[in-house]
């Protein structure tokens, strides 16, 4: 009778799946914005992906896969939760989305204030994002801070592509105007 | 040539730098033209800038180094549970076998004339090989795997022996949590599939060390064999680092002792934190004992 290897992936996936560990869980945190809980998807995240290690496609980004299990964990988590909460209804910010970013196409190049906005701390920045609604946080974060790919993003969202660059552009936008409203031009 | 409406899917991937040739230099013409889609371009670029040159400071919070643990430990969960059905699988078979064994000698006449009282005394081969080693897992502690050290292996016998202690400490709070328990003939076959390192435990029963389990390390490239016993219910590691050669010694460091030998292009550390004389003596029992 064989016995099984000590091992069921092998070293090398072990250690780089760990290496993501603290970006994934900044980002369990973003979305469950609870320390205890977001632990808690983080190693359900691990558990799953070692579990599934052989559906992994070798040669693809391991650290997207990763944040793809966090993601529809979250997702199945908040499901479950759906009964008790009020859910924002993912329709209305899609549209929101969609529509252009108000004044952004009215104003002027406001170059002072881009200027002014490279002088915003991260503790401003940081804040800032945390109020941005969940959908528009998400999108700008793993694009703009963990730098995925929009196909990775849209993978790890569960939306179409197209989605995801309109929940940045918008993500975006926000962000410009709350930090814009941080720092007058005329301050 | 784009318009305002026709250029809006293309805003993002522009800043993104993520744009054709082509497509880029249409979304330029049209910036130059229109002053409110130049406008827009400007503040979603200034916030990507932004947001990336802050990078460093957004991801500084880290991890709690418990939730580390559990992590690193949640590929041994899996194993474990995968270990406890074919465990089951295998002791099923087992007895499956010992039903047919007895079935056979029920059925079948023997090819020498045997007596019932002869044939109890004589042990099955087969269950005796089985069952030898899960007495031995009695009096034994073993804990098995690979430690994220081998590149500790060109360092110096103290730094070396420094991260050998540490992980020394982290495999035994690791396994206290977990609770392994393992026969030898499980850690034997370990050694030989993971590090093709055929040996044998020593009896360690007269040197009072004591059988808890075994389990992989979670570290690294999983070249560095980690054995652990408990001597007198307190902790003590056997580390074998394959293909390297050093000069035998003794080392303190963090409060433990660390005896290092070689022997057939094999690496030992044993470390302890019992009084040096104890280690020296536990030490050159194992060394004697390890084929």
């Amino acid at each position: 009778m064989p016995r099984p290897g000590l091992r069921l992936v092998s070293p090398a996936f072990e250690a780089e799946a760990l290496a993501s560990l603290d970006s994934l869980y900044r980002a369990a945190l973003r979305l469950t914005r609870v320390p205890a809980d977001a632990e808690d998807l983080v190693q359900e995240t691990y558990l799953k992906a070692f579990r599934s290690a052989d559906t992994f496609e070798p040669g693809t980004n391991l650290r997207a896969w990763l944040f793809t299990i966090l993601h529809n964990t979250a997702r199945n988590r908040a499901r479950d939760r759906a009964r008790d909460t009020v859910a924002i209804d993912s329709e209305i910010v899609d549209r929101a989305a969609d529509a252009p970013p108000p004044g952004s196409r009215a104003s002027a190049v406001d170059t002072p204030e881009t200027l002014l906005l490279r002088e915003t701390l991260a503790p401003e920045l940081q804040a800032a994002i945390d109020e941005l609604p969940e959908q528009f946080r998400q999108a700008v974060w793993l694009r703009d801070v963990e730098e995925f790919s929009y196909a990775e993003i849209a993978t790890m969202l569960s939306v179409p592509v197209g989605t995801v660059m309109s929940r940045i552009s918008r993500g975006r936008h926000l962000l410009f105007d709350k930090l814009k409203a941080l720092r007058p031009a005329n301050a | 040539m784009h318009n305002c409406d026709s250029l809006d899917p293309l805003v993002t991937p522009f800043v993104d730098g993520a744009l054709p040739d082509a497509d880029r230099r249409a979304v330029e013409d049209h910036l130059r033209r229109c002053p409110p889609c130049h406008s827009r371009v400007t503040a979603e670029r200034a916030v990507h800038e932004l947001l990336q040159a802050r990078r460093p400071t957004l991801c500084r919070t880290t991890a709690p180094d418990a939730l580390h643990l559990r992590c690193a430990d949640a590929v041994h969960a899996n194993a474990k549970a995968v270990d406890a059905k074919a465990q089951k699988r295998a002791a099923t078979a087992e007895l499956q076998n010992f039903r047919d064994l007895q079935n056979q000698n029920l059925r079948t006449p023997h090819p020498e004339p045997r007596t019932p009282n002869a044939e109890r005394r004589t042990p099955n081969p087969l269950l005796s090989r089985r069952l030898g080693p899960v007495a031995l897992a009695a009096s034994l502690v073993v804990v098995v795997g690979g430690a994220f050290v081998y590149q500790a292996t060109d360092k110096s016998a103290r730094v070396m022996a420094a991260e050998l202690v540490a992980d020394h400490a982290k495999c035994f709070a690791m396994n206290s949590a977990l609770g392994t328990h393992q026969a030898a003939s499980f850690v034997e076959e370990a050694m030989a599939s993971s590090f093709n390192w055929q040996m044998h435990l020593p009896d360690t029963s007269r040197a009072g060390l004591e059988l808890v389990g075994a389990r992989p390390c979670l570290y690294g490239e999983g070249r560095i064999a980690h054995i652990m016993y408990r001597h007198q219910g307190r902790p003590l590691s056997l580390f074998m680092l394959p293909q390297t050669a050093r000069t035998q010694e003794i080392v303190e460091v963090l409060g433990h002792e660390a005896v290092i030998w070689c022997a057939n292009n094999r690496t030992f550390v044993l470390v302890s934190g019992e009084p040096r004389r104890e280690v020296e003596q536990i030490a050159s029992y194992v060394q004697a004992s390890l084929h």
